[in-house]
């Protein structure tokens, strides 16, 4: 549904986007996640037609986003990160502008999102606070029921509540069958919602996974008391165990992978309590970005 | 208020300032025509009008300047009012594109299914609508007065007259228009319209005072705007090779906004 091949934007000297190759299958989310200056936007704005690539292609509905751009965009909702609408219109206004541009702009879908976002769309733009005016650029983005989604740091400046109505909305799109592309730094958002993962590292996708066996391939943190003296070499070889600090009875360890292996060596020295913390994703990140590129 | 176009939301955006203009523009043509009449009767007028510089009698015809058509083509249409057209049609003209892509809001009407194209045909077609607006605000009034005060200026004179102003305004508003566009920088858009604008004029004084630059400067849109009065008896094709002018720069940006990158 999205594909980019090779797709490479340079600006002068820099690299944004250095020979990406991204697949988002049809009716899935895909959580696109780096850190501030990864490339993410770019991506985004090369897959909306708003920027040529230097090198390679994007396409979405095996369409070219620069040559087909105004034919993709019908069917296509977007969100640009730091969202901007004019802020001498009111909410309404500006919805009915872009719905009237776009036609086939459903009222009822309108009003829907409106009530969803518990948004007062009387008030004129520039007066609403950032949250607020996100709202705003979430119900533009949907209101048209596009078949994909490419939303930029959708949930910034939303409030927990409408952060959790966000991402209802997007699980229910995902049901009618949409594509949903987000990007975020914030990690926690996409951890929910998304079904695939690309971490983004200085132009260049490192890795592309389903968040499940990301997780299984992530670091957990263990902590393990021992009824008695810690096994240290024991736990040392175990594959997988890649810390261990050891104070009196308690073994603190960082593993990776299955931890299978680990509690059958611990539980044969006698285990008292153990603690196990789930990777975020940062830690995830991390491990990828202390990695050599 | 609905806005069902881009064409309708251009007009939108622009109809404070409209008011604005149009408000100034026609206080300053009341308070000029109210002092005709004075200027008019003045005794000595004559000797004061030949003690000119002959430069300066020919650059604002100032022969003609006890009639009432003179006195509003020197005091009003050789400068003031050319300047105050040029101002308003390169900032309006500057903002279009390159303001909405300063302020970030292009990238979502880039996304509506409209094509880059029908964007700038929209908002040219609006503010081609506005300049033209302005105008008929200026005709109205100068008529208005010239009307009260007997000054003996026919409707078509006053046309012809409001007509330069509008060309001016369009052709250097255009040119700001489509260097917004292909540039994507207010800032340049209006450097650029403006160093055209003031190198037009030099062109066309500079023609009226020396011998060797004279035959270069029909190319001057000052000297096609203003050299028929511009309030007069005669129509000519300067107004329209001025906004042709404006139409071809326009026409020359459209691929260049179709390929450039949005919001570097």
């Amino acid at each position: 549904m999205v594909r980019t091949r090779g797709l490479t934007k340079r600006f002068g000297a820099t690299l944004a986007v250095d020979h990406l190759d991204l697949e988002v299958a049809p009716g899935s989310v895909f959580g696109f996640l780096g850190p501030n200056g990864a490339g993410k936007t770019t991506t985004i704005r090369l897959l909306l037609g708003l920027q040529s690539p230097t090198e390679g292609t994007a396409e979405i509905f095996g369409l070219d986003c620069t040559r087909a751009r105004d034919q993709i965009h019908r069917h296509v909702g977007y969100l640009p990160g730091d969202f901007v609408a004019y802020p001498e219109l009111t909410g309404a206004q500006y919805l009915a502008f872009l719905a009237a541009l776009r036609g086939g702009v459903s009222p009822g879908a309108v009003e829907g999102l409106v009530d969803r976002f518990d948004l007062d769309v009387t008030r004129r733009l520039g007066t609403l606070s950032r949250g607020n005016r996100q709202k705003v650029g979430l119900v533009q983005a949907f209101m048209h029921e596009p078949e994909v989604l490419v939303l930029d740091e959708p949930t910034s400046g939303l409030d927990p509540l409408m952060q959790q109505r966000f991402r209802e909305l997007v699980a229910s799109v995902r049901d009618r069958g949409a594509t949903v592309l987000l990007s975020s730094h914030v990690l926690s958002e996409v951890e929910e919602i998304a079904d695939t993962v690309g971490i983004l590292r200085s132009g260049r996708l490192v890795v592309v996974e389903q968040l499940d066996l990301l997780k299984e391939h992530a670091r957990r943190h263990v902590e393990i008391t021992f009824t008695g003296a810690v096994p240290t070499e024991q736990l040392r070889r175990v594959t997988g165990v890649q810390e261990l600090v050891v104070a009196g009875r308690t073994a603190r360890l960082v593993v990776a992978g299955s931890m299978d292996v680990l509690f059958r060596v611990a539980g044969a020295a006698g285990v008292e309590n153990v603690v196990a913390t789930e990777a975020s994703l940062e830690e995830i990140l991390l491990g990828y970005y202390s990695e050599p590129s | 208020m609905k806005l069902s176009s881009i064409f309708a939301k251009t007009i939108f955006d622009q109809r404070r300032s409209f008011l604005g203009w149009s408000l100034g523009l026609g206080v300053l043509v009341i308070v000029m025509a109210a002092m005709w009449p004075s200027v008019r009767d003045m005794p000595g007028l004559d000797n004061f009008v030949r003690n000119y510089p002959a430069a300066l009698r020919k650059l604002f015809n100032l022969k003609t300047f006890r009639t009432g058509t003179g006195y509003f083509n020197t005091e009003l249409f050789s400068l003031m009012i050319p300047a105050l057209f040029l101002v308003f049609g390169i900032g309006h003209g500057a903002r279009l594109i390159a303001g909405e892509e300063e302020d970030r809001t292009l990238d979502v009407l880039l996304s509506t299914g409209c094509s880059r194209r029908r964007v700038m045909v929209e908002k040219a077609a609006a503010f081609v609508v506005v300049v033209f607006g302005l105008g008929l605000v200026l005709v109205a009034v100068t008529l208005g007065m010239a009307w009260v005060l007997g000054m003996g200026m026919t409707v078509g004179d006053v046309v012809r007259g409001g007509l330069a102003m509008v060309a001016l305004g369009v052709e250097f508003g255009l040119v700001a228009f489509a260097v917004s566009a292909a540039r994507g920088r207010r800032g340049v858009a209006i450097a650029v319209s403006t160093a055209l604008a003031i190198a037009g004029y030099v062109l066309y004084v500079l023609g009226q005072l020396i011998h060797g630059v004279e035959r270069w400067r029909g190319i001057s849109p000052f000297v096609q705007a203003l050299d028929h009065g511009p309030i007069g008896p005669s129509w000519s094709v300067g107004p329209a090779v001025m906004i042709g002018c404006g139409l071809l720069a326009f026409a020359i940006s459209v691929p260049l906004f179709e390929r450039r990158d949005i919001g570097n």
